[in-house]
């Protein structure tokens, strides 16, 4: 009785044409690490330069045996299809140690110099040699959060009034301001720091943190201007007319239904805007002086920012400065990586947010 | 409990409409009396929603959109200059044909979000939710939720809470366009149940694909032709009961017996 | 559509008015109006002040500023030209895109066409991660982890292709850190991220039906590469290649102490260290520049700047062009 009752069981779904007989999967495999031991043994033989045998050894090993997998399972264009495979595999293994050893080698830099003395002294009173154990980016960091903090408070309104100006105007300059915004994206850093530079000089004002605040912003518009003008029209063209046919006018349809319905896909746009500048140096090397110790003032005298604090000791002969350097932009890229990583934390919970509930059974 | 407003008599006169260069419509003169249901029906694509959004002002938002004619509530032209769109449409609501309840907003906020986005203060906003939610016939099935999101409804509980936040600005005139063609059977009965009680004190016009729905729900019917790039117009106009029993086009005949659309 | 229509007169058209009505609208679009042309503003004016303070050193110097190779602060009067910065600038984004277009195409055709859909998206995190890496991070890097180990690339490739003249260098002791040729390697990885990520969106957004039914007559990866994905793709691709290559002449920082600023110019010696780049000279410069020094540079600065916009310019053409469902 039970075995015929579990004849009636559901089979496992099966997908035929994904089987891979098990002779290819050891060709496969065959294919892959052959060459890397042929690669080992000739370095080690022949005493080969590494790279000379990556581009040299491995990769022609590597082509042959992958076509020769190819050509038993599918014949001429089997070829082809391995060489394609082992190409893009390559170039973009390569790309991503490359990445890799950028994080590895901020990390374990970097961490030499981490300490919560790091976070929170400033260096006033440290030379090119004192020791590790002194001094940090405290002021660095209030440094940076004054400027930048000033530049996003600016631009922010900015950017997103005029991404509801492109969203919700039908005038006709619509598409010239996109234009002009986009050309303003293409500044590069350093002419920035030049054009405020060029201001300064013209008025005759000081070089301050202030400058460096402006400076930063043509740098941040177009990130914030963008992503609010997507994250506005994303928001459903009914829920406009909906609010429109009840008697709304216009500011209030946008105020109480678009903004709130747009609410994290604009917080997105300051949070990517922010990480936009935040480790912008050339602008700021032109126009803030910099300082060793801390400073509140923005619109006077020297003051201290992350990417001027490693661009400062990046050059230093010595290692302590240097070690200093590596301490600085492990600082910044964590600061970016919590920017970026809110940004992820947020378009997941807005789709998950998104996905429609389950019909309830209307009674 | 205050009083729901007086239902309104709606015309349009020699309405003709351009989206940019190109005429949509021509020359359509109907007549919506008040307290009575009137259908548009038609084939897809001859001008029905764009006729309707016209009677609300809603036709202007569109960027290009032209117009000639008038539509008169109670006799006073709404396209006049004393007359701005923001007013006409709180007195000329509508309904749309995808439920579109503001999904940040609780079903009790959604109701009353009309009264919000014209600028009106709320006095007794509870009677409000309550009043409007029951004329809509879905009180029963919210009034212990009203603090839940909008969008944890079903659709067809959706385009009822949709029906509700228009009754809730008291219109004289309630505009529907295809309210039912996203929905199931069961909603589009209930729906169409609360049409009926609505019209007792509200002038209603209804856009519908679904001729079984123009002759359960509605007191006369217009019907709207448009051949391949001539403005649309209206065929025949006049009660139901004649346009599908008696027609006196023979277009009108060919619709209504299925012969094409 | 009335039958007599022949003799009706032609309906007028009403002036409709869509426009602001109350005093809240008048005011909402008013503000965002402002705002949104301050974009006219912000170009003019950062035009308008670059050129005033750099007019006089354009017109001192005059037309030889762009092609003259001579910068000479200490004689009167002073002499500066940035005719090596400007073609450095151009040979580094040269090799910076050679170097990164098959990089970025490679990725992308990984993350679209070969990676399940939860590795694609770790790896377009990835990429989107190399892009937020700010460029004084990479600079850091460039300089201490990375010139050493392409400083060897680079020693190989003149060892045994020395013989090709853009290999050849006068001495090979001289090591190979602070030639175009590192120089190029890392704005290869700035720009890695701007190529990628339009190429993803291009592969993308082909048509499947294409892909399919390239696959249905019988072609095989390599096959509907060559003759599908490559072909509609190509102009997007060359249009993102040329938009990398626009940030790439703007890079200052990253390689800024990886180059060694002569002010000859470096036809094509890629592994020689000699030439520049005009974002980092003006950096290096800008520490103990006098007035008239500071003017030569904002002068460069605004030559990098019309450079840029024109590259960015041609490049925004043909993305467009070539992706016509993309609603810029």
């Amino acid at each position: 009785m039970e075995e015929e009752l579990m004849s009636f069981a559901p089979r496992p779904a099966v997908q035929p044409w994904a089987r891979v007989n098990t002779g290819r999967r050891i060709q496969i495999l065959l294919a892959s690490i052959v060459p890397i031991l042929l690669t080992a043994a000739v370095i080690l033989v022949t005493g080969l330069d590494r790279n000379v045998a990556l581009m040299g050894v491995f990769l022609p090993l590597q082509l042959i045996a992958a076509s020769a997998v190819g050509f038993r399972a599918f014949g001429r264009r089997g070829v082809g299809d391995a060489a394609l495979i082992v190409f893009v595999v390559f170039f973009a293994t390569f790309v991503l140690v490359l990445l890799a050893s950028v994080v590895f080698s901020l990390v374990s830099q970097g961490a030499q110099a981490m300490s919560w003395g790091f976070f929170t002294q400033n260096n006033r009173y440290v030379s090119n040699t004192t020791s590790l154990e002194y001094g940090g980016v405290g002021h660095a960091i209030i440094g940076t959060l004054l400027v930048v903090g000033l530049t996003t408070v600016v631009t922010v309104p900015l950017g997103i009034a005029m991404a509801i100006y492109l969203t919700q105007s039908q005038s006709k300059t619509k598409g010239i301001i996109r234009t002009l915004t986009q050309a303003i994206s293409g500044l590069p850093s350093v002419v920035a720091g030049l054009f405020i530079l060029s201001i300064a000089i013209t008025l005759d004002w000081q070089k301050s943190g202030f400058l460096g605040s402006m400076a930063l912003l043509p740098l941040m518009l177009p990130t914030i201007a963008r992503v609010a003008e997507e994250a506005l029209r994303l928001v459903p063209v009914d829920l406009r007319y909906a609010a429109l046919a009840l008697g709304a006018p216009n500011y209030r349809a946008f105020f109480q239904v678009i903004l709130p319905a747009a609410k994290s896909g604009l917080v997105t746009a300051i949070l990517l805007g922010v990480a936009r500048i935040i480790g912008e140096t050339a602008p700021l090397i032109l126009t803030v002086p910099i300082s060793n110790g801390t400073s509140w003032d923005l619109f006077s005298g020297e003051i201290m920012t992350l990417p001027a604090y490693v661009y400062n000791y990046l050059g230093s002969a010595f290692v302590p400065s240097q070690n200093r350097a590596w301490g600085g932009a492990l600082v910044l890229m964590i600061l970016v990586a919590i920017l970026f990583g809110s940004t992820r934390i947020l378009s997941r919970s807005k789709s998950l947010k998104s996905k429609p509930t389950k019909e309830k059974a209307s009674k | 409990m205050n009083s729901l407003a007086k239902a309104s008599t709606l015309s349009s006169e020699n309405i003709s409409v351009w989206f940019g260069q190109r005429q949509v419509l021509s020359d359509v003169n109907l007549v919506f009396p008040a307290n009575k249901v009137t259908a548009l029906i038609g084939p897809s694509g001859c001008g029905k929603s764009t006729f309707i959004r016209t009677l609300n002002r809603m036709h202007e938002l569109i960027p290009g959109a032209g117009l000639a004619g008038s539509v008169y509530l109670d006799g006073e032209d709404i396209y006049s200059e004393d007359f701005d769109a923001v007013s006409v449409r709180i007195k000329i609501g509508m309904v749309f044909q995808k439920p579109n309840p503001f999904p940040t907003m609780t079903i009790r906020d959604n109701i009353l979000s009309g009264l919000r986005l014209s600028g009106r203060k709320i006095e007794n906003g509870d009677e409000v939710v309550e009043t409007s939610l029951r004329r809509a016939s879905i009180w029963n099935e919210v009034k212990d939720r009203l603090n839940d999101q909008a969008i944890s409804l079903s659709g067809g509980q959706q385009q009822r809470l949709c029906i509700a936040r228009s009754l809730a600005m008291n219109p004289q005139v309630l505009l529907m366009d295809e309210p039912c063609s996203a929905l199931d059977p069961g909603s589009t009965r209930r729906i169409e149940e609360t049409i009926q009680e609505l019209s007792s004190n509200m002038t209603i016009v209804i856009v519908t694909h679904n001729m079984q729905q123009a002759q359960r729900v509605s007191d006369q019917t217009a019907f709207f032709l448009a051949d391949d790039n001539t403005p649309g117009g209206v065929v025949e106009f006049g009660a139901t009961e004649q346009i599908f029993n008696g027609p006196i086009d023979q277009r009108t005949n060919d619709y209504v017996n299925g012969h094409f659309g | 559509m009335s039958e007599s229509s022949v003799t009706k007169p032609a309906p007028v058209r009403r002036k409709l008015s869509a426009g602001p009505l109350s005093t809240g609208d008048k005011w909402f679009f008013r503000t965002t109006s402002i705002a949104a042309n301050f974009a006219f503003v912000l170009v003019a004016f950062i035009l308008i002040f670059l050129f005033i303070q750099a007019l006089p050193a354009l017109t001192s110097q005059g037309l030889p500023f762009v092609y003259g190779t001579e910068w000479n602060t200490q004689q009167e009067p002073i002499v500066m030209q940035i005719g090596p910065m400007i073609w450095g600038s151009l040979l580094i984004g040269a090799i910076g895109v050679v170097f990164a277009t098959p990089l970025a195409v490679s990725l992308a055709y990984l993350i679209v066409f070969m990676l399940p859909s939860r590795l694609a998206k770790v790896a377009t995190t990835l990429v989107d991660l190399l892009a937020a890496l700010p460029s004084v991070i990479i600079g850091l890097w460039g300089l201490f982890v990375f010139s050493p180990v392409a400083s060897e690339w680079g020693a190989i490739l003149n060892k045994y292709l020395g013989w090709i003249p853009i290999f050849q260098v006068k001495s090979a002791d001289n090591g190979f850190g602070g030639s175009p040729f590192i120089a190029g390697w890392i704005v290869a990885i700035m720009i890695v991220p701007i190529i990628t990520s339009i190429t993803r969106e291009v592969f993308s957004q082909l048509d499947r039906d294409l892909i399919n039914g390239a696959l249905a007559l019988g072609g095989s990866r390599f096959s509907t590469f060559r003759r599908v994905i490559f072909p509609t793709s190509a102009g997007a691709v060359v249009g993102g290649v040329l938009l990398g290559l626009g940030r790439a002449l703007g890079e200052t920082v990253a390689i800024f102490y990886v180059l060694q600023i002569t002010f000859n110019i470096n036809w094509g010696q890629i592994l020689e260290p000699n030439g520049g780049a005009v974002a980092s000279m003006i950096l290096s410069k800008f520490g103990e520049a006098t007035q008239e020094e500071v003017s030569g540079l904002i002068a460069a600065g605004l030559v990098l700047f019309i450079l840029t916009l024109g590259i960015n310019f041609i490049a925004s053409i043909i993305v467009n062009r070539a992706q016509p469902w993309r609603k810029n």
